[in-house]
């Protein structure tokens, strides 16, 4: 059904964003009959997702605060092109207010929450008022902006770290995906860690508000689902089990958490739900909870926007959630299927994992690969969905989050599951890029991860011990370019041949299904 | 299999390796183990003159830059920059970007003594903060950038000699 039951009929959506996330709403786009327009910086003119869309326009240069984080350059962009909405996707403006008024302003539906919300949800310590005030438990911390101007407040905020207890966690007000946090131990480390966190904050979203929360160890990060209409109905789609992160960066996500009975899932649904009301939130939402090793469930924050791992709930319910999106943005009431999802939440009969492949090494602390694609070969088959935005010869660029591709498998239980990802790890090429591959290939078999028994989200931390497996892939690298050159046609022949199916001297090496490319891929 | 020579062999990136092959242990080389994913592609233009190939290599995941070529050839090639290198021995160390991105901090100034280890600059690139460290106590000379300056991969940062 197109999302014309409403009374805001959407023809047309111009997507704020770009990589994976872009592909992914285009695609939702035209499987509900509604034309799509990309938005690019210079960086993206021959980006997957400028490709893919029905229209495209030009947004600004190649960083970010000069194309993707410009609210009249993107509003300007949906009036020349005639789109009715605007899409955000997540991060760059996803949960700015600004973005939301503007489009107010200019009579263009924005696919979110409204400006009130964004408000109240996306400054994290007016989410954290909220739901105090709601009667939902949240992380000890402080509840103002932290002041590093003066050596008085300066000491003030050590008092407060030292009333939280140690180690403390400095949070951006504003923040996302992990940038501007830090972990602090010690009273002499906080100012540092304060200002660069501020630093790093203003630098990703335009505010650069720290605040103090107690680290709790040994934690796992569990999320909800939400979606609301404007008609006042909020439901929760299930939860998530999102614990494997490195610097508070997801790397590896799941649902349904495991561990957890229906009435424990009731629960923790439930406090979602709650915060949820509290800000009349509109349209897609995660209510994020940091599960203590006790079993409490303490709320952390929520983010008011399509959240990168949506897709493990969109397999375990069978519901689009950008599909919902641009029918609650429409004007449409949640529909059956989802109040009947929501129904079911509690009880999952199947699971799904997602891991994030980014262009970062993993040998050297996550460092960005940035760099040009070579091959690219995404694994397929029964349970698998792969979501990327990216393709052979695709550049990737210094000035953009560095994820790739997220691959997402669905099976019976967690075991099935499991041994699906793995499968499915195991068809995936990258060539040109050094990825996070091999991380994910090493998680699946760590014992604390497979049984599901041991999650937190200092596992990776904790575990994550590349130098031997590095080392040992190295030294198999080196072997087999040595065997592949000395089975390489000599200088004489035609360069780059591949050697002809019945030569003796290589048929073992091709049979074997090592591929040699006669060029390297564009 | 063409070649009976010794293959010298250098592997690139964050497990720096060189080692020599040679053709029996190559012969007995199992291309393909039970679960491992592998990829080998020549890449770039090959040097036909110094009769040095190079490959990209992915096992597991792990990506490398590997170049090939015959051990005598390079134990030549070093012999002759040795003897040209000489009286060089103690030279400075040029530190140069790994990866593109901006200059967000400089702790140091031209001049200044650094133990190895200290911090000299950061760069941000895809939002996360870069640090790069000396890599031996020395002396600061030759800063080449200044802070907020855009840098692409391979730029000299400055030298510690």
């Amino acid at each position: 059904m197109a999302p014309d039951a409403g009374h805001r009929p959407i023809k047309r959506v111009l997507i704020a964003n770009r990589g994976e996330i872009a592909v992914r709403i285009i695609r939702a786009c035209r499987e509900l009959g509604i034309e799509s327009v990309a938005a690019y910086s210079d960086a993206d003119a021959a980006a997957v997702h400028t490709l893919a869309a029905d229209h495209r326009v030009r947004i600004g240069p190649a960083p970010p605060t000069e194309s993707y984080l410009r609210v009249e350059a993107i509003v300007a962009a949906a009036t020349e092109t005639g789109a009715q909405a605007i899409h955000p996707g997540y991060g760059f403006l996803s949960e700015r207010a600004e973005l939301a008024e503007a489009c107010q302003a200019a009579g263009i539906v924005f696919v979110g929450p409204t400006p009130q919300t964004l408000s109240a949800l996306g400054d994290k310590l007016a989410a954290r008022a909220a739901a105090a005030r709601a009667g939902v438990p949240i992380v000890p911390g402080t509840m103002q902006p932290a002041a590093i101007g003066s050596a008085e407040e300066r000491e003030e905020v050590v008092r407060q770290a030292e009333r939280i207890g140690w180690p403390v966690l400095v949070k951006a007000a504003a923040g996302g995906g992990g940038r501007g946090m830090r972990r602090v131990d010690a009273a002499a480390d906080l100012a540092g860690a304060l200002s660069s966190a501020a630093r790093e904050a203003a630098a990703a979203f335009g505010n650069g508000q720290v605040y103090l929360e107690r680290f709790v160890e040994r934690g796992r990060h569990v999320e909800v689902q939400l979606l609301g209409d404007e008609h006042g109905s909020i439901v929760a789609l299930g939860d998530r089990d999102c614990s494997i992160q490195r610097r508070h960066q997801k790397l590896v996500e799941e649902a349904p958490a495991p561990g957890l009975t229906p009435d424990r899932r009731t629960e923790l649904h439930a406090l979602a739900v709650t915060v949820a009301a509290t800000v009349g939130l509109r349209n897609a939402a995660t209510a994020e909870f940091l599960l203590t090793p006790d079993g409490e469930f303490w709320f952390l924050e929520v983010n008011a926007r399509l959240q990168v791992e949506h897709g493990v709930t969109e397999l375990l319910t069978d519901i689009d959630l950008v599909h919902e999106q641009l029918r609650i943005a429409a004007g449409e009431p949640l529909s059956d299927r989802v109040l009947a999802a929501a129904a079911a939440a509690a009880r999952p009969t199947r699971h799904a994992f997602e891991v994030r492949l980014s262009a970062e090494d993993p040998a050297t602390d996550f460092a960005p690969a940035p760099g040009r694609i070579g091959r690219w070969r995404a694994p397929a088959g029964p349970g698998v969905r792969v979501d990327s935005g990216v393709g052979e010869g695709s550049e990737v660029s210094p000035d953009y989050d560095p994820l790739l591709a997220k691959l997402m498998v669905l099976a019976a239980d967690r075991p099935a599951a499991l041994a699906r990802l793995g499968r499915a790890l195991g068809e995936f090429e990258i060539g040109g890029v050094q990825t996070t591959l091999p991380f994910h290939r090493w998680l699946l078999h760590q014992p604390a991860f497979a049984s599901g028994e041991d999650l937190s989200t200092d596992l990776v931390a904790r575990l994550w011990d590349p130098a031997s497996l590095v080392s040992r892939a190295a030294l198999r690298a080196a072997e087999l370019a040595a065997k592949a050159d000395a089975e390489r046609p000599p200088p004489s022949a035609v360069a780059g041949t591949r050697p002809p199916a019945g030569d003796d001297a290589a048929s073992a090496w091709w049979a074997a299904g090592i591929s040699v490319a006669t060029e390297r891929q564009p | 299999m063409s070649g009976r020579a010794r293959l010298r062999v250098t592997v690139a990136g964050p497990a720096p390796l060189l080692v020599q092959l040679d053709h029996d242990h190559l012969s007995a080389l199992d291309p393909a183990r039970a679960g491992e994913l592998v990829s080998v592609l020549p890449a770039g233009a090959t040097d036909a003159t110094l009769g040095r190939r190079a490959y990209e290599v992915v096992i597991d995941g792990w990506r490398f830059d590997v170049t090939v070529e015959p051990a005598a050839r390079a134990e030549l090639r070093e012999r002759a920059a040795r003897a040209a290198d000489e009286h060089h021995a103690e030279a400075r160390i040029t530190l140069r970007a790994q990866i593109p991105g901006r200059v967000v901090r400089l702790w140091v100034q031209p001049g200044e003594a650094v133990v190895q280890g200290q911090r000299l600059l950061a760069i941000e690139a895809m939002k996360m903060e870069n640090e790069i460290r000396a890599p031996r106590p020395g002396v600061v000379e030759d800063l080449r950038v200044e802070l907020g300056q855009r840098v692409e991969r391979g730029d000299e940062l400055l030298g510690v000699s």
